[in-house]
C-alpha cells in the first residue's frame, strides 16, 4: 500500500474541529450563553446570511447566538470525496411538495448543519445585475426592490474580498468589475461552454466568477480540482462561511449552538419578541432569551418557523399581518443540458461552475418575454449524472449501463432562468409533522406563462451552444435550482415582510435576513447577494445600537458601510473597477 | 435472510458481429486495469473507511418481507442487469435499498400525490407481482426474463400491462423514477461501477492535474472500446425518454 503524500490527518477530540485542510479552531474557549441570560442577537440559521451575521454582530461587540439544527463539522472527519456519503450535508426531514411543477428539495437546495448552504453551494458567486432591482419598473412584471444595485455595490466588493471570488480580470455583464483572484484554469465542460458560445459569438467568460480560491489564501490551500464541490469542500478552497465567517464569529465571543432546532419565535407582547423556543440535539424544549431574533433559516425553513410561530395577536403567523409570508416562492430554472462528445471530456475534474455566459440576462422584446438566463458549466459526479439519464434519456437496464459506460464523453452545461416572483408560489403548513411534532411545510410550485416562454427559449438556446461545440448527441431535463423569496422585502407593509434592512414591519425587534427576503432573482446564483445583504443588514443593526432592543423607532437611513469588519485578510487584494 | 444477486443466472452480453457471448468479466468497461480502490492510499482517512465498508459489508434484509424480497431482486435484477459481470464481482443493489426504508431515509421531501417511500414500495411491489399473475398467471420473479422487461417496460412507459388501483393511488411516473434512483444509487456509488465507466473517484488530498482534453492522471487508464449488444432475452437497451414533466426525481444540485 502507497502511504498518502500529505500523510493521514489525526483525528481531533470534538471540541477541535479541522475546517478544511489547514484550518483548525477550538470550541473549548466558545462562549457558552446561559438560557436565561439575554443575549442581544439570537440567529437562527447558520448558513450564508447567518455566519456573516454572527461574525460581523460578534465582532462589533454584541452578545450573539447562532442555532443551527444540524452539526457543527469537523471536514477532514465529517465529510467524505463521496456523491452517497454526502447525505448529511443536507435538509432531509419531510416537506410535501406539490402544484402543477413541483420542486425537488434536499440534495437539491438545502442545506443543513453550520454553513448551511454554502457548504453544498456549486460557489458561482456573480452579482446581480442593476436591472434585477428595478424589474417592475422596467418590464412590468414581478417587483422592484426598496434597493438599488448602488446600495449593494459596495457589499459585493467588500463579500468578494472576504470570500474571496476567482474570475475573470473583465467581467462584461450588468455593472462590469473584475475579481480579486484569478480565474480557474478550463476543465472539459468549461471547453465545451467556449467552443459553442464562441463558435455562436457568444460572448463568454472563463475560470469563474467562483467563491474557490485559485491561489492560496491565509490558511486556506488553493483548489486541488477534485470536483467534489457540492459534497462539502475538504480542501478549505470553496468559500462556506463555516470556514470564511464562523470562526472569526467564535473569536470575538460569538456562541454556536449546533444541533439545535428553533421551532417557535417567543412573542414578550404584542410588539416585540423576547427570544426564541428550540430543541436540543437530545429532544429536550428550551428557551433563549433574547433582545433581538434575526430568521435566517432559508426559504422554506423561514416562512415555516414564522408560521409555526403564530400566537394571539399574531393569528396567521408572525409577521404576517400582510398575508406575504410564504409567498412569492422563486426557484431558478435549472434545466440541463447534455451532450455526447466523441472525444473524451472526463466533466469529474475541475469545480463543476467554473464558466458562464450572462449574455441572455436582461429583457429582449424581440425573444417574447420578460428577463432571461445564464448558461453555465454543470460537472455531475457519476450518481447525479445517471439520474439525469434517467431522464433525459429514459435510461434504464442494458441502456442504462450503456450510456453510464460513456460517462467521460459528456458533457454538461446548465440554464440559470429567471422565474418571476407569483403569490400562489408559496410555502404553508402542512397537516403532518417532523420529528419533532412540528408541522412540516407544504410547498405549491406551478410556472406562469413568462416562466415558460423564458425555459422554451433558454433551453433551445443552450442546445444550440451544446451542437456548436460540437456534440455528435444532445438531450436535456428539466429541473430547478435554489430557492429564494417567501419573505420579501420591500416600502409597503401591506405587500412585503420586512424592510430594506430586513426588519420585519409588524414586529420592531425581529428580523429576516437570507435568501427569502429577496424580491426578485435575476439569472444570478443567490449566495453571494445572501451575504452582501447579510452584511449591509450587520451595518444597519450595528449603527442602531440599543434603538432595537427599546424602541419602536425605525431610522430608515442607510448608514456607512463597515470596511473594519470584514473577515481578516480581506484587503490583500483588490477589486479592479471600470469606468464606463 | 440474505439473497444474492449474484445467485441469479444472467445472460452475459453478445459479440453484435459474431453473436457470440462475450464472457462475463471482472471489471466490465472501456477502461481495463483501472482501479479506484487500488489508489486508496491517496484518500483521506473518512473517504477511505466509507467506500470500503460499503465494499465489504453488505447491509442485512430488514425492511421486505420474504415475498417482497424476492419480487424486488428479480425487479432489480432486470433495471441494472449485470450479466456482464462475474458472478463475484456484481454489485448488490436490494440490500442498499432495503437499508434506506429500513432506516426510512428520505430524501427531504415526499410529492403531494406520492405516498412515504415505504409504502411507494410497498404498493409497487405488490401491484408488479399482480399485474404479473393477471397476465401470466405466474409471479414476476418466475417469469423468464423477456417477459418480465416487457412488464417494467410497460411501467416505463406509463402505460401499465392492465390498470391496477395502485396507480389510481401514486404516480406511476414518479415510483419508477423512485425505482431507478434507489439502483443507480446502489450501482454507481460502488467503487467498481467507478472502474467500469472510467471516473476517477475521490482525489483528496491527492488533486486532479490534467484538467483539459479527457486525459488521464497518471494512475487513470486510457479508453479501449469494444462493441457489445445486450442480451436477446433483455428490451432494455433503447431509450425512450417519457414526457419532460419538470422536477419529478430528486436530483443532486447542480449549479
Amino acid at each position: 500500500m502507497n502511504s498518502p503524500l500529505f500523510g493521514s490527518f489525526g483525528k481531533p477530540d470534538t471540541d477541535e474541529k479541522t475546517l478544511g485542510s489547514m484550518q483548525r479552531i477550538s470550541l473549548k474557549r466558545m462562549q457558552r450563553f446561559h438560557d436565561n441570560e439575554p443575549v442581544d442577537y439570537a440567529i437562527v440559521g447558520v448558513g450564508s446570511a447567518g455566519g456573516v451575521l454572527c461574525q460581523r454582530l460578534a465582532k462589533a461587540g454584541l452578545k450573539v447566538i447562532g442555532f443551527d439544527a444540524g452539526p457543527f463539522w469537523d471536514t477532514e472527519r465529517d465529510w467524505v470525496s463521496d456523491e452517497k456519503g454526502s447525505y448529511k450535508l443536507y435538509w432531509n426531514d419531510l416537506r410535501i411538495t406539490g402544484g402543477k411543477d413541483p420542486l425537488a428539495f434536499g440534495e437539491n437546495n438545502s442545506g443543513k448543519g453550520v454553513g448551511g448552504g454554502s457548504v453544498h453551494w456549486a460557489a458561482f458567486a456573480p452579482r446581480f445585475h442593476p436591472s434585477d432591482f428595478r424589474v417592475y419598473t422596467e418590464d412590468g412584471l414581478g417587483c422592484d426592490w426598496p434597493i438599488s444595485y448602488n446600495d449593494l455595490k459596495p457589499y459585493y466588493e467588500l463579500l468578494e474580498r472576504e470570500m474571496p471570488v476567482s474570475g475573470p480580470a473583465h467581467f462584461p455583464w450588468g455593472d462590469p468589475h473584475g475579481y480579486p483572484y484569478g480565474p480557474h484554469p478550463l476543465g472539459g465542460v468549461g471547453d465545451t461552454l467556449i467552443k459553442g458560445c464562441t463558435k455562436l459569438g457568444i460572448p463568454v467568460v472563463a475560470g469563474g466568477p467562483v467563491a474557490i480560491l485559485s491561489g492560496s489564501h491565509g490558511d486556506r490551500p488553493h483548489c486541488i480540482y477534485r470536483g467534489f464541490c457540492i459534497q462539502g469542500c475538504k480542501v478549505g478552497a470553496k468559500t462556506s462561511t463555516l470556514i470564511t465567517h464562523v470562526p472569526e464569529a467564535i473569536e470575538y465571543g460569538a456562541e454556536i449552538r449546533e444541533r439545535s432546532m428553533v421551532f417557535r419565535v417567543s412573542m414578550k407582547d404584542k410588539k416585540r419578541t423576547d427570544g426564541v423556543f428550540y430543541y436540543d440535539a437530545d429532544g429536550h424544549e428550551h428557551f433563549q432569551r433574547a433582545k433581538a431574533v434575526i430568521v435566517a433559516g432559508y426559504a422554506i425553513e423561514t416562512p415555516r418557523l414564522l408560521l409555526n410561530s403564530a400566537c394571539p395577536g399574531h393569528e396567521r403567523g408572525l409577521a404576517n399581518s400582510s398575508d406575504t409570508v410564504g409567498r412569492y416562492l422563486m426557484a431558478q430554472a435549472g434545466n440541463v443540458i447534455l451532450g455526447r462528445f466523441a472525444d473524451l471530456v472526463r466533466m469529474y475534474k475541475a469545480p463543476p461552475a467554473h464558466a458562464l455566459t450572462e449574455h441572455f440576462y436582461e429583457t429582449d422584446p424581440k425573444r417574447g418575454f420578460a428577463r432571461g438566463f445564464a448558461i453555465q458549466t454543470v460537472g455531475p459526479l457519476p450518481i447525479a449524472f445517471a439520474k439525469q439519464m434517467m431522464k433525459a434519456k429514459g435510461a434504464w437496464g442494458w441502456g442504462m449501463r450503456r450510456v453510464m459506460m460513456d460517462y467521460n464523453h459528456w458533457s454538461c452545461l446548465g440554464l440559470l432562468g429567471e422565474i418571476l416572483p407569483w403569490p400562489d408560489n408559496r410555502v404553508e403548513l402542512a397537516e403532518e409533522k417532523d420529528q419533532f411534532g412540528i408541522p412540516v411545510a407544504k410547498i405549491t410550485f406551478s410556472l406562469y406563462d413568462n416562466d415558460k416562454k423564458m425555459i422554451e427559449y433558454g433551453k433551445k438556446t443552450v442546445m444550440d451552444v451544446m451542437w456548436a461545440a460540437g456534440a455528435e448527441e444532445v438531450v436535456q431535463e428539466s429541473r430547478y435550482a435554489h430557492l429564494v423569496g417567501a419573505a420579501r422585502m420591500g416600502n409597503d407593509p401591506g405587500n412585503s415582510v420586512v424592510d430594506k434592512f430586513g426588519r420585519t414591519h409588524d414586529v420592531s425587534n425581529l428580523f429576516v435576513c437570507d435568501g427569502s427576503i429577496l424580491p426578485t432573482q435575476g439569472s444570478a446564483n443567490p449566495g453571494l447577494t445572501i451575504q452582501a445583504l447579510a452584511a449591509r443588514t450587520a451595518d444597519y443593526l450595528i449603527s442602531q445600537g440599543d434603538k432595537i432592543f427599546n424602541s419602536e423607532e425605525r431610522d430608515m437611513t442607510t448608514c456607512p458601510i463597515r470596511r473594519n469588519l470584514a473577515v481578516k485578510g480581506a484587503f490583500l487584494h483588490g477589486i479592479p473597477r471600470f469606468w464606463n | 435472510m440474505v439473497i444474492k444477486t449474484e445467485e441469479v443466472a444472467q445472460a452475459p452480453l453478445r459479440d453484435p458481429e459474431t453473436q457470440q457471448p462475450i464472457a462475463p468479466k471482472r471489471q466490465p468497461g472501456y477502461y481495463p486495469g483501472f482501479s479506484t480502490l487500488g489508489q486508496k492510499g491517496y484518500w483521506d482517512e473518512a473517504t477511505r473507511r466509507l467506500v470500503e465498508e460499503r465494499v465489504y459489508t453488505v447491509p442485512p434484509i430488514r425492511f421486505f418481507d420474504e415475498e417482497e424480497l424476492l419480487t424486488i431482486t428479480a425487479v432489480c435484477n432486470r433495471l441494472l442487469p449485470q450479466g456482464d459481470r462475474r458472478s463475484d464481482y456484481r454489485i448488490p443493489i436490494v440490500p442498499h435499498i432495503d437499508q434506506r426504508l429500513y432506516e426510512n431515509k428520505i430524501d427531504g421531501y415526499r410529492f403531494a400525490d406520492m405516498p412515504s417511500d415505504r409504502e411507494a414500495y410497498r404498493w409497487g411491489i405488490r401491484a408488479i407481482d399482480e399485474t404479473s399473475w393477471a397476465i401470466h398467471n405466474q409471479p414476476f420473479v418466475d417469469l423468464d426474463p423477456l417477459k418480465q422487461d416487457f412488464l417494467l417496460k410497460a411501467l416505463h412507459d406509463g402505460k401499465p400491462p392492465i390498470p391496477h388501483e395502485i396507480w389510481g393511488k401514486m404516480s406511476l411516473q414518479k415510483f419508477w423514477y423512485l425505482l431507478i434512483q434507489d439502483c443507480v444509487d446502489a450501482y454507481y456509488s460502488h467503487p467498481w461501477a467507478w472502474d467500469e465507466i472510467g471516473f476517477g473517484g475521490p482525489a483528496y488530498p491527492r488533486a486532479y492535474t490534467r484538467l483539459e482534453g479527457g486525459l488521464p492522471e497518471p494512475w487513470e487508464e486510457d479508453e479501449e472500446r469494444y462493441h457489445w449488444a445486450a442480451p436477446p432475452d433483455s428490451i432494455s437497451d433503447i431509450y425512450e425518454p417519457g414526457e419532460d414533466t419538470g422536477s419529478v426525481a430528486g436530483q443532486g444540485g447542480t449549479h
